[in-house]
C-alpha cells in the first residue's frame, strides 16, 4: 500500500488543520470588553444569571463582562435607544417575538455568521430543537433561547374547584364558563384574566385566539387578520365569561396585568386566572391554598380560518448578538457558554421551575419530572411541542398587539362588541404596519 | 472695567449655558423637524421632503382622542395645579408654627421619585384592592369598590389629581414668597381705607405677585407637558386609550412600534401646541408679567 500524500491533499489537510486551529484558538482567545444586556425574568432567574456568569468569567478570565438587567417590558425602548445611539450592548437577552423586527432594522446579525460550524454542531445536540428552531428567522439562526414559556395555561384554586363539586380541570370553553359561574362567591369571581396594555396580556389571549384557529396576521397576504371569527369568538368568551357575572368588573380587569392578577389569585380574591406557562412558578399563595395549574380549555368546535394551534410559545431569554458589537469573538464564546447542559438546567433559576427548559438534559432532571410529570411524559413520547407554533412575530407586531390590547379593552369595558373592536382594530392595525413597511 | 469689558464679561459667562442648550435642544429639535418631513421605512430613511408623516398622524383614528386627552391633562392640569397652588400658598404665606412645619412638608410630594409616585397611588386607586374606593364603598357613597383608573369616564381626571398632588407643592412654596413678599405696608393701607380680604387680594397682592404668577404658570405648563412616568406607569394610555396623551403616544409611536417618522410629526405639533399656548398666556398677560420683571 502506497501512503504517500499528493499535493491536493496536502492542501485541504492542511487548510483544514488551520481552520480547526484557528476555531479552537477563537474559543480559547476570547478576550476584552464584553456587555450584556438582558431583559425580564422572574425573581430567581434575575439571580441566577449573574451567578453563571461569575463561573464564565472564571473560565474565560481575559473577558472584561458589564452585565446589566432591565425590565422586559422596556427592552425594544432600551435597544432601539442603543441602536440610535451607537452603544448597544453585544449580547442581548430578549425575546423571540423581536427577533423578525432587530433582524430587519439591522440591529443583531445571525449566528450563523460568528460561530463555527463546530460550535453550532454543539447547539443542535444540546437543545432541544423545536427550541431552537424558535430563535430562526428567515432560514437563519437569529438568536440562542434557554428556555421558552408557552400560551395559555390556566391556574385553580382545587379548593375552590372541589368546593364547586367538580374533580377535574374544565377541558372545554363551555365547560369553562359552567366552572367559572359555580366557583363564583359574592366576595370571590370565578375567574380573573389580565387586560392591561402589557404585551404579556395580550400574548395570554393569543394564545387563547390561535388555539381557536385565529392568526392575527397573515404573513404571506401581508394583512392584517384581527377580525378573524378565531379572534372574535375568542374574543367574545372574554365577553361570555363578564356577562356571567364570574369575572371582576371589566373595568378592574382594564387596569390589573398579569403579575397583578397573579397575586389577586394567591390571595384568593379569584379561583381561578389564565396566564402562560409560568404560571406554575412560586408566585406566592396564602398558606395551605392548594392550587394547579392546567392548559387552557379548548374551543368546542375552531372556528377560525387558520389551523388550531396546541400552544403558542416564545423564548423570553433568546441570545442575541448585536450588528455593533465589535467583539464577536467573545460575544460567539459567552453564547456557547450559555449553551452548555449546566446553564440550560436552571430552567430560569433553579430551584424555581418556572420556564419550559431548552436543554435535552434538563428533561431528564428529577426535579423537573417532579413538578410537571404530565409534561415530562409528553416530552419523552415526541408530543410536548406537537402542534405548538412561535408566538407572533413579524415587522410590525407591536402596532398589531397594541391595536389588539385596545380591543381586548373595549370589549371587556363593554364599549364594543368583538366584531366591532376587531373590526376597527384591523384596519388601525394595517395602516401602521403599511406606514411601518412602507 | 469699562461698558464694553463688562459686555464680553456677560456673554462669556452664559456661553457654557448657550452651548448646552444648542447641543442638547436646539440640535435634538432639528433633527425631530427633519425626521418628521422624512419618509422612513423600516428604520431607513427614503427621502426627505415629504408630509406623509403628519398626514398619517391626522388620519389616525386615535389622535383624535390623543388631543382631547392632552387638552384636559395640559389646561385642566396647569389651571388647577396653579389654582390650588394659589390658595396654597396663600395660607402658607400666614406667620404661624403650623405652616412653618407645613412649609416643609408640603414638599414631600415633590421629593419623590416619579415611579414610586405612580404605583403608589395605581394601588391606592385600584378597584379591587385600593384603599381610597374601600373608604369611598365603606362611607356608603358607592355599592362597590371603584375602578377609578379603569373607568374610561373617570381615568384623565384621576391621572390630574395626582398630577395636581406632586407638582403643586412647588408652586405653592413659590406663590408662597411671592406673597411674602408684598409689602407689608400696601396691604396694612389697604385695610385701612376698608378693603376686605377679598379686595386685598385682587388689588393689592395678585398685581404684585403677578410677574411669579405668570412665570410659574407657563413653567407649570411646560413641566406638564413633559410628564410621561406618571400616565405611563399608572394607565399605559388605557383602557382603550382613554389617557393616551401626547407623550404616551409619542413614546409609543416611536419605541414600541419603531414608527419614528409619525412619532416626530406628532413632538413637532405638540410642540407648535405648546408655543401657542403659552405665547398666548404671555400676550394675555404681557403687561402684569412685564412690568413684574421690570421691578
Amino acid at each position: 500500500m502506497q501512503n504517500t500524500l499528493g499535493r491536493r491533499g496536502f492542501l485541504a489537510g492542511t487548510t483544514a488543520a488551520l481552520a480547526l486551529a484557528s476555531t479552537s484558538f477563537q474559543a480559547r482567545a476570547a478576550s476584552g470588553d464584553l456587555t450584556v444586556w438582558k431583559f425580564g425574568g422572574t425573581p430567581a432567574e434575575v439571580e441566577a444569571w449573574p451567578a453563571a456568569n461569575e463561573k464564565f468569567l472564571a473560565a474565560n478570565s481575559d473577558v472584561s463582562l458589564n452585565y446589566s438587567f432591565f425590565n422586559g417590558q422596556i427592552r425594544r425602548q432600551k435597544i432601539l435607544a442603543g441602536f440610535q445611539t451607537r452603544r448597544l450592548a453585544d449580547v442581548i437577552i430578549a425575546f423571540g417575538q423581536d427577533i423578525p423586527e432587530f433582524a430587519g432594522f439591522d440591529m443583531i446579525q445571525p449566528l450563523d455568521d460568528i460561530v463555527s460550524p463546530e460550535v453550532m454542531a454543539g447547539w443542535k445536540d444540546r437543545i432541544v430543537p423545536e427550541i431552537l428552531n424558535s430563535g430562526m428567522h428567515d432560514g437563519k439562526l437569529y438568536g440562542l433561547p434557554t428556555y421558552v414559556d408557552m400560551a395559555t395555561f390556566v391556574a385553580i384554586d382545587t379548593d375552590a374547584l372541589a368546593e364547586a363539586g367538580f374533580d377535574r380541570p374544565p377541558a372545554t370553553w363551555a365547560e369553562l364558563r359552567e366552572y367559572a359561574r359555580a366557583m363564583t362567591t359574592p366576595d370571590r369571581p370565578g375567574i380573573a384574566f389580565p387586560a392591561t396594555t402589557a404585551p404579556v396580556d395580550i400574548n395570554i389571549f393569543e394564545g387563547i385566539a390561535y388555539a381557536n384557529g385565529g392568526r392575527i396576521f397573515d404573513e404571506e397576504t401581508g394583512k392584517v387578520t384581527l377580525n378573524d371569527a378565531g379572534v372574535v369568538d375568542a374574543l367574545q368568551l372574554y365577553a361570555d365569561l363578564i356577562a356571567d357575572g364570574s369575572t371582576p368588573t371589566g373595568n378592574s380587569m382594564t387596569e390589573t396585568n398579569f403579575r397583578d392578577t397573579a397575586q389577586l389569585f394567591g390571595q384568593k380574591r379569584a379561583a381561578m386566572w389564565i396566564g402562560l406557562s409560568w404560571l406554575n412558578t412560586p408566585w406566592g399563595v396564602q398558606d395551605g391554598m392548594n392550587w394547579t395549574g392546567a392548559p387552557f380549555p379548548k374551543p368546542d368546535a375552531p372556528s377560525g380560518s387558520f389551523p388550531p394551534v396546541a400552544a403558542l410559545m416564545d423564548g423570553t431569554a433568546v441570545l442575541m448578538v448585536s450588528r455593533r458589537s465589535e467583539n464577536t469573538e467573545a460575544a460567539a464564546a459567552y453564547l456557547d457558554f450559555w449553551s452548555q447542559n449546566e446553564q440550560l438546567n436552571i430552567w430560569g433559576g433553579n430551584p424555581e421551575i418556572a420556564r419550559v427548559p431548552a436543554g435535552k438534559t434538563a428533561w431528564e432532571q428529577p426535579g423537573l419530572a417532579e413538578v410537571w410529570p404530565a409534561w415530562v411524559d409528553s416530552y419523552n413520547a415526541g408530543t410536548l411541542f406537537e402542534g405548538a407554533e412561535p408566538m407572533p412575530r413579524f415587522i410590525g407586531v407591536s402596532a398589531v398587539e397594541s391595536a389588539l390590547g385596545t380591543a381586548i379593552q373595549q370589549v371587556v369595558l363593554g364599549q364594543k362588541t368583538p366584531q366591532e373592536a376587531l373590526d376597527e382594530a384591523t384596519t388601525a392595525a394595517q395602516n401602521q404596519i403599511d406606514l411601518l413597511r412602507g | 472695567m469699562n461698558r464694553r469689558s463688562d459686555l464680553w464679561l456677560a456673554y462669556f459667562m452664559i456661553l457654557p449655558v448657550v452651548a448646552a442648550v444648542l447641543a442638547f435642544v436646539i440640535g435634538p429639535t432639528g433633527d425631530v423637524f427633519t425626521l418628521s418631513l422624512t419618509r422612513i421605512v423600516m428604520g431607513q430613511e427614503r427621502g426627505f421632503g415629504t408630509l406623509s408623516n403628519f398626514q398619517a398622524l391626522f388620519a389616525d383614528p386615535v389622535f383624535a382622542t390623543v388631543v382631547k386627552n392632552t387638552a384636559i391633562w395640559i389646561l385642566g392640569g396647569t389651571v388647577l395645579c396653579v389654582t390650588t397652588g394659589l390658595m396654597v400658598g396663600m395660607f402658607l404665606a400666614i406667620d404661624s408654627k403650623m405652616t412653618t412645619g407645613l412649609r416643609a412638608m408640603i414638599l414631600l410630594p415633590w421629593v419623590l421619585p416619579d415611579v414610586v409616585t405612580a404605583m403608589a397611588w395605581k394601588w391606592m386607586l385600584h378597584g379591587q384592592v385600593g384603599v381610597i374606593g374601600d373608604y369611598v364603598s365603606r362611607l356608603g357613597l358607592t355599592d362597590g369598590a371603584i375602578s377609578f383608573l379603569g373607568n374610561p369616564d373617570l381615568v384623565m381626571w384621576m391621572l390630574v389629581i395626582v398630577l395636581i398632588w406632586r407638582k403643586m407643592p412647588l408652586v405653592a412654596l413659590i406663590l408662597c414668597a411671592a406673597i411674602r413678599s408684598v409689602p407689608a405696608e400696601q396691604i396694612e393701607a389697604a385695610r385701612m381705607d376698608g378693603a376686605n380680604g377679598w379686595h386685598r387680594f385682587r388689588y393689592v397682592i395678585l398685581p404684585n405677585i403677578a410677574f411669579s404668577l405668570t412665570a410659574v404658570t407657563v413653567i407649570s405648563m411646560i413641566w406638564i407637558t413633559a410628564e410621561f412616568t406618571l400616565p405611563w406607569v399608572m394607565t399605559g394610555g388605557g383602557p382603550a386609550n382613554s389617557s393616551q396623551i401626547m407623550s404616551t403616544y409619542i413614546y409609543q409611536q416611536s419605541f414600541q412600534f419603531f414608527n419614528w417618522g409619525v412619532g416626530s410629526a406628532m413632538s413637532v405639533v405638540n410642540l407648535v401646541f405648546l408655543m401657542t399656548v403659552v405665547g398666548l398666556y404671555l400676550y394675555v398677560n404681557r403687561r402684569s408679567w412685564a412690568a413684574g420683571g421690570e421691578k
